[in-house]
């Protein structure tokens, strides 16, 4: 389906698809409403400290990542008014042609383009839009765009994107925006899209601002051109970025390990992306979290049969954004929580090793019965007199056993004798906590039982109790469930203890 | 003063880890950062007060209860939570619940 020359694509507002209906709605600006009054709040504070603006700056776009990275709120940003419109424009006489050559990477020095896939354009029109908040798009001639289905188009004609809106401070909420393309890329993209924050920093935006936004745009990059940007670059996720990237053409070039598509919402689409709403409805609604896209790899895979099919048969005029950033954020996470996890396995693992290595011991101890032949030293013996005096009896202990039998076996020994009473203390004291060991029943549970996932914050108008039977009286709360946010003015419930 | 309850929440952590990289990377100092969690339990209080008017009703299993320093601590079990649009099924839920009568006094997180 062609593009209508002219045609804007508005930066994801009438394609994301709401998974929530009013509530999700609200919630989005209810959450940047605070988040803008926060920053609006502190600004003076920031000011009489003699902090730059640019700090204030980062902590905002720092904060609205990781909100936006928690809740996946795809619609978080649709609400957001501040995000500028942007507007591609392409020559009429553009000419996409599908090539498998590995990617070209043509970046102007010093000028860096966020970014992007572009989706087949169609030779009959040659011109298309797409919004891209925030960033200035300069797309020189050369350049092969990789759309998301994998397919390379060259740029014959250089593309020049103006910033329609001066805004350029949001840029994670068209990056946030959950997007996923779907299908396999087999040639390496453009480095160009990468290096986000360079342009940044040549229209408005400061490269530290710029870390973060760099944070979730992972392009895949060829090598040396994007070495080249991340040395311009002064963040430092940038020089991780470029690890990352190390790691991306390798598999890229390996052709289709769509898993690395972990996409980060892309920025735009074209309203008109008919063709392609059905995978990017499916994409989002599959992409509820970030992680499904990167354990996403047969999803893709999946997928890109359908898009492929759609690219070549249908052949839709649009750009995708894309921004991979969310790669070099995830692989990271993804690398370390394994290793936690290893890392609490083993310890687990420990722990029952020493437990079970515990209980052998007592259980060779209490076979070693023959008292010459034992191996107990004299200590435990003069435990045995303890317990003879202490009548602590009734404590079926594997210790207390192996002495009593060694003390009905066994001959004392002076030596045992004056070591009791150094060890009756002790020993009274080890033998009294199993006493009291039985007693607490949900001593355990106390801990894990208030350790979940599921949380609600509040304030309490009346805790009314009957019996056993609890009603709550509750306001102005939010809840967490499984990292997804909920808010009420008012909630009654009723339990049962 | 509001309660700091709330920074407990997505948007409150999400805003304490942001205030603590810029700590780490030394843009900002500790006490700018409790200011800004301050001003943020403000924001939240007043945002939650005014901004939102839905209601959720739920029902449950009451595990445990617990009211120390004014602050009801609940965790219930196989809890529906019903709102008009939605409903919500939960196996645990920790419901933690300052007093809503006096808001200005407590600060308890």
């Amino acid at each position: 389906m062609p593009c209508p020359s002219g045609e804007r694509i508005i930066a994801g507002k009438e394609l994301m698809i709401s998974a929530r209906g009013r509530k999700g709605d609200r919630k989005p600006q209810l959450y940047r409403s605070v988040i803008e009054d926060v920053i609006e709040g502190v600004r003076n504070l920031f000011a009489e400290e003699g902090i730059e603006e640019q700090v204030l700056k980062d902590l905002k776009q720092l904060w609205e990542t990781k909100v936006l990275q928690s809740k996946a709120t795809e619609d978080f940003f649709r609400n957001s008014i501040q995000s500028p419109l942007f507007t591609l424009q392409l020559p009429h006489n553009l000419h996409q042609t599908l090539q498998s050559s590995t990617a070209s990477l043509v970046i102007p020095a010093g000028r860096t383009l966020p970014s992007f896939t572009t989706a087949e354009l169609g030779t009959s029109n040659s011109s298309a839009n797409f919004t891209f908040p925030g960033y200035s798009i300069h797309v020189p001639a050369g350049v092969t765009l990789q759309t998301a289905s994998g397919h390379l188009y060259k740029v014959n004609v250089p593309i020049m994107v103006t910033q329609t809106s001066g805004r350029a401070g949001i840029l994670q909420h068209p990056i946030q925006q959950v997007f996923q393309q779907l299908g396999q890329p087999s040639v390496v993209q453009t480095s160009v899209p990468q290096l986000n924050p360079c342009s940044l920093q040549a229209t408005t935006e400061k490269s530290q601002r710029v870390e973060t936004v760099l944070q979730q745009p992972t392009i895949l990059p060829s090598g040396p051109v994007d070495r080249k940007h991340l040395e311009n670059a002064t963040s430092d996720t940038l020089v991780s970025l470029g690890n990352e990237h190390k790691i991306m053409p390798e598999v890229l070039l390996s052709h289709q390990e769509s898993s690395h598509y972990v996409s980060l919402p892309s920025v735009v689409f074209s309203p008109q992306v008919s063709q392609t709403n059905s995978n990017v409805e499916s994409v989002l609604s599959g992409s509820a979290s970030m992680t499904q896209n990167l354990h996403g790899g047969s999803l893709s895979m999946s997928r890109h049969g359908a898009l492929h099919q759609h690219m070549t048969d249908t052949q839709p005029h649009i750009l995708k954004n894309r921004m991979y950033g969310r790669d070099s954020v995830k692989q990271p996470r993804n690398i370390q929580e394994p290793s936690n996890i290893l890392v609490s396995k083993k310890d687990s693992n420990c722990q029952v090793d020493l437990s079970i290595q515990v209980t052998d011991d007592d259980i060779n101890e209490i076979i070693q019965v023959d008292g010459t032949g034992d191996t107990s030293s004299s200590e435990e013996i003069g435990n045995a007199r303890d317990v003879d005096e202490n009548e602590l009896l009734g404590i079926i202990d594997t210790e207390d056993l192996k002495v009593l039998e060694e003390e009905a076996d066994s001959i004392s020994n002076e030596d045992s004798a004056a070591n009791s009473s150094d060890n009756e203390d002790s020993q009274d004291i080890v033998e009294e906590d199993p006493l009291n060991s039985g007693d607490d029943v949900s001593e355990q549970d106390v801990p894990d039982l208030f350790d979940t996932d599921n949380i609600i914050v509040c304030q309490y108008d009346k805790i009314h109790r009957s019996k056993n039977k609890w009603k709550f009286y509750l306001k102005d709360g939010v809840m967490c469930f499984g990292g997804r946010d909920y808010v009420f003015a008012k909630a009654i419930g009723d339990a049962e203890w | 003063m509001a309660y700091q309850l709330y920074r407990n929440t997505t948007l409150g952590n999400s805003l304490q880890e942001s205030l603590d990289e810029l700590i780490q990377s030394q843009q900002i100092t500790p006490q700018l950062a409790l200011q800004v969690l301050l001003q943020f339990d403000k924001a939240i209080n007043a945002a939650l007060a005014q901004r939102v008017r839905n209601r959720v009703n739920f029902r449950g299993a009451l595990n445990t209860y617990r009211f120390c320093d004014n602050v009801w601590t609940f965790v219930l079990n196989d809890v529906e939570f019903r709102e008009v649009t939605e409903l919500i099924k939960v196996e645990k839920v920790k419901i933690v619940a300052c007093d809503g009568k006096n808001t200005g006094s407590n600060t308890t997180e």
